[in-house]
């Protein structure tokens, strides 16, 4: 198994490789970072040439692209706009760690913009995760054992429900039903977006209160999804021949259940929530942004549209070698759950 | 049995605990109990209910804070707070002193006689927030920092059109021009940077590009001063202890971060907020509804839509007046304020509209006049000669691009727009981009510096509450030689370049209104620009709140006198 492991680890290296060089072609054409520094009006012609410069984004686009990789620190470049490059480069590469410094936030390194934002996204998207596994596990699992019953059909018709609605609308929906409405009706009430309440400051309490409508509004969808991805598996199994075999012998309604169908039917789940894992790193794009959650959907989207190349690259990356990692992770988990499984001859 | 009941009752509790948990538990949890509050605010030092902060809602996060480094909004009006402009702008956008004792005129000696040489005298009380004092030696420093070759600073103007700049004194800095220049009240002294802070970090690093005090200015010389900026979330500003004038009233400054528009409405809505920024007309009369004052401050801005006019860019048809006064007339301006801005605003007849001194005699609307349109359009040669609704001349279609902006509201008039023009004759092909590649250089292929599209619409002001402006030069023309040229418009009129090099020049404001009296003309009769609408900025403003006040230059400019109801 290690041997496995490493293989596929050494394999990711070149993926990961094209990964970024697709990535970095495609960010250089999304848009023109100079365009949008001239805040509320156009840039002027002598900052755009003077930016252009010493941003360096006047070099073409593979050289740009080794700069970013191996850093500039080995050649020389033109600050000062003589057409002499005299000054000596100052960037290392992502491959001596240096992911560079954003062109928004000037100055200020990529992994310090990614690594703030970064906590509040696992928060938020691990919170939601497990309410969506263990609601998604507890709904599908029922309505799989109780197919065709009053809760299965009202179960589906919520799952339908769930799933048709779009989360922009689910989330300002709750924001106004929860915060404005229960408000004005005197009721308890919860905020409408942050993390904390300044006049409070940023407490424990203050964060869980905060994130009780963006993690409902994320979880509804995924739940409806989850559930009947589950229900459908569990069906699936519990059809099976050796679960016959298993209720013939006596074994108990729960060990059939747990130990033999679900077990069986977690392997494309497993899947799914593999895939789903790394992505989470993304954040959400919508829901952040309408709860006005910093994670790092909204850092994604605010930095694309002003075409921040070294922070969207820098976080493209971090969720590419999260999917590498995350489809290792994913494998090691089938062999665990299915002995029949095998990496190695 | 009982082990299947007890395994229904298990995923019936964890389904139902996990609704609990993010539908309905945090409903008890953020009773708004005094008792709640008092709970929660034991990990925080002082009393929260004794301390006055207002939370405005920002729809955009700063970029970086130094003055030098951003041109944008949202960071730039934070300098009120924290920082100082040498003299501010007050409600009706007129300048007063501030860091000065008096503004430079010829009279008072602060302007030389040809124009060339602005003195100013600086407080003498001036320190910074951490006790050091605030000379003519950090507003040398500060001119040194932009023009720096070394220094990646979001714009060089308009220092770099000073000539020389010397400190006689600690209370003196004389600028020297190498013409006299006009523009010099709207665009200098936006921001002074601490010499104390980051002159070490120049010497050693020769350049500031990467200096902490960008992201952290925890030194100011403001009336508040930075005390965290969490990013994507918040920024707290507090009660600068040290400040040289009258300390302010509120304790604290919170600015939240919300990029939905919904989502400000909901927030200032459920008191969440107490004033909200950058209002969407529409979702005025919502707030009005709960109570919250709408302040519509004039900024300069005006929407507009600006034609490609040359002969080898854009459509022919565009090149000729006749059209363009055609395409004027038939957009029922009147009707799209009406309509879709619920009446709040007006349709500036003027590029200038927004400054009653250099729009004097202030320009006529040209009517809507959708018969007119489709007689000049006659007269211009464009017929409907086979019927289709499209006018033609030569074989060639009257179809023109019309491109903005994804915003929401432009794309609704674009529409509007479309189906108007549609009704002379007009066919019109509607293209949105994002901003960052529809504003793209001519080198990055951006279709509006490309000279790709026949109409143009955007938003934008003078150097506001100044007159000038530099997109209209004929050298701002960009080429493959020049692709950072201004010139979108591809427009070259000689006449009009003079007098714009000209008003540049003129320190005399009776002077200078003569020359806008000559560019005036020439827009309205060439129809070098259509205006939509006027664009004030629009707060929504707590009743909490009181003694607020905006400008449209420096928005906070008494921010120290305003008060909060608890």
């Amino acid at each position: 198994m290690t041997r496995y492991i490493i293989k596929r680890l050494l394999q990711g290296i070149p993926l990961i490789f094209i990964i970024s060089i697709i990535l970095f072609v495609l960010m250089m054409n999304m848009g023109d970072p100079i365009a949008t520094m001239g805040g509320r009006s156009i840039t002027r012609p002598s900052d755009r040439i003077r930016l252009t410069r010493q941003l360096g984004l006047d070099k073409p686009i593979y050289m740009q692209y080794i700069y970013w990789l191996i850093g500039n620190d080995w050649t020389k470049v033109d600050l000062d706009g003589d057409s002499v490059a005299e000054t000596s480069g100052t960037r290392r590469g992502i491959l001596r760690g240096d992911f560079g410094t954003s062109l928004v936030n000037r100055g200020k390194p990529v992994t310090k913009v990614i690594g703030e934002r970064l906590p509040n996204t696992i928060m938020l998207m691990v919170a939601s995760e497990i309410i969506v596994i263990l609601g998604a596990l507890a709904v599908g699992v029922y309505s799989a054992i109780k197919q065709y019953s009053w809760f299965d059909h009202t179960i589906t018709a919520l799952s339908f429900i769930g799933y048709s609605m779009p989360i922009f609308f689910i989330a300002l929906l709750s924001m106004y039903i929860f915060a404005v409405l229960f408000k004005r009706w005197g009721l308890p009430y919860l905020p409408t977006v942050g993390m904390f309440d300044p006049k409070v400051g940023k407490t424990t309490g203050q964060i869980l209160v905060h994130m009780i409508l963006p993690v409902f509004s994320m979880s509804v969808v995924s739940l409806a999804s989850y559930s009947r991805y589950i229900r459908s598996t569990m069906l699936e199994v519990l059809s099976q021949d050796y679960i016959r075999t298993a209720k013939a012998k006596g074994l108990p309604r729960r060990d059939v259940v747990f130990i033999h169908a679900l077990k069986n039917a977690s392997l494309p789940i497993v899947t799914i929530v593999g895939l789903d894992l790394p992505l989470l790193l993304g954040g959400a794009v919508v829901t952040e942004q309408i709860f006005a959650w910093p994670g790092m959907g909204r850092l994604f989207l605010d930095h694309v549209k002003r075409a921040d190349t070294p922070v969207v690259m820098g976080i493209l990356l971090m969720i590419a070698v999260a999917v590498v990692v995350f489809q290792i992770l994913t494998d090691i988990t089938y062999a665990w759950l299915d002995p029949r499984i095998r990496y190695e001859k | 049995m009982i082990k299947k009941n007890g395994l229904m009752f298990l995923w019936t509790t964890i389904l139902i605990s996990s609704l609990i948990l993010t539908g309905c538990g945090g409903q008890q949890t953020t009773t708004p109990e005094p008792q709640a509050a008092v709970e929660e605010t034991q990990e925080v030092a002082t009393p929260a209910a004794e301390k006055k902060v207002v939370t405005i809602i920002f729809t955009q996060e700063f970029d970086t804070l130094n003055p030098l480094y951003s041109n944008m909004w949202f960071a730039m009006v934070t300098f009120d707070l924290w920082n100082a402009w040498a003299w501010m702008f007050d409600e009706n956008n007129e300048a007063y002193p501030y860091l000065v004792t008096e503004m430079p005129s010829v009279e008072n000696g602060g302007i030389s006689e040809d124009g060339k040489t602005i003195t100013l005298k600086l407080r003498d009380d001036l320190k910074w927030s951490d006790g050091e004092p605030l000379t003519s030696e950090d507003f040398i420093f500060t001119y040194e920092m932009a023009i720096d070759k070394n220094n990646a600073v979001a714009s060089s103007y308009p220092y770099d059109q000073v000539l020389s700049m010397e400190a006689p004194d600690a209370q003196t800095v004389v600028m020297n021009f190498e013409e006299p220049f006009a523009p010099w009240e709207a665009t200098f002294w936006k921001g002074i940077l601490p010499a104390h802070i980051l002159k070490p970090v120049y010497e050693s690093e020769n350049t500031i590009n990467n200096a902490a005090w960008n992201l952290k200015p925890d030194v100011g010389c403001g009336p508040y001063i930075l005390d965290e900026w969490e990013s994507g979330s918040f920024a707290r500003f507090v009660v600068n202890e040290n400040f040289w004038g009258t300390p302010p009233i509120i304790d604290e400054v919170f600015f939240r971060f919300v990029p939905d528009d919904a989502s400000q409405v909901a927030a200032l809505q459920a008191g969440d907020a107490d004033i909200g920024s950058f209002i969407a007309w529409n979702d005025t009369p919502t707030l009005e509804e709960v109570g919250l004052k709408i302040m519509a401050q004039p900024s300069g801005y005006n929407e507009g839509i600006f034609p490609v006019i040359n002969e080898e860019k854009g459509s022919i048809a565009v090149d000729d007046v006749r059209v363009r006064k055609a395409i004027i007339m038939s957009i029922d301006r009147e009707a799209i304020v009406r309509d879709i801005l619920l009446g709040k605003t007006y349709v500036p007849a003027s590029y200038w509209d927004s400054l009653p001194f250099y729009n004097d005699p202030p320009l006529e609307n040209y009517p809507y006049d959708p018969e007119g349109a489709k007689k000049l359009l006659e007269e211009a040669g464009w017929i409907d000669a086979n019927g289709d609704g499209v006018r033609e001349k030569d074989g060639v279609d009257l179809a023109l691009t019309y491109g903005t902006t994804i915003q929401e509201l432009r794309q609704d008039v674009q529409a509007v727009i479309q189906q108007e023009l549609a009704q002379v004759g007009i066919k019109t092909e509607l293209l949105s981009y994002d901003a960052d590649v529809f504003f793209a250089s001519y080198d990055q292929n951006g279709p509006a510096a490309k000279g790709e599209l026949d109409l143009m619409q955007w938003m934008d002001s003078t150097s506001f509450p100044d007159p000038d402006y530099y997109y209209w030069f004929c050298d701002e023309i960009p080429t493959d030689d020049y692709p950072a040229g201004s010139n979108w418009q591809f427009y070259c009129n000689e006449e009009l370049d003079a007098l714009f090099r000209l008003e540049a020049t003129q320190v005399d404001a009776n002077e200078r209104q003569k020359t806008f009296q000559k560019i005036n003309k020439i827009f309205y009769d060439e129809v070098i620009w259509i205006g939509l609408w006027a664009n004030p900025d629009i707060w929504a403003v707590s009743p909490k709140m009181q003694n607020v006040k905006f400008s449209g230059v420096t928005p906070f400019f008494n921010i120290g006198e305003w008060d909060i109801t608890q």
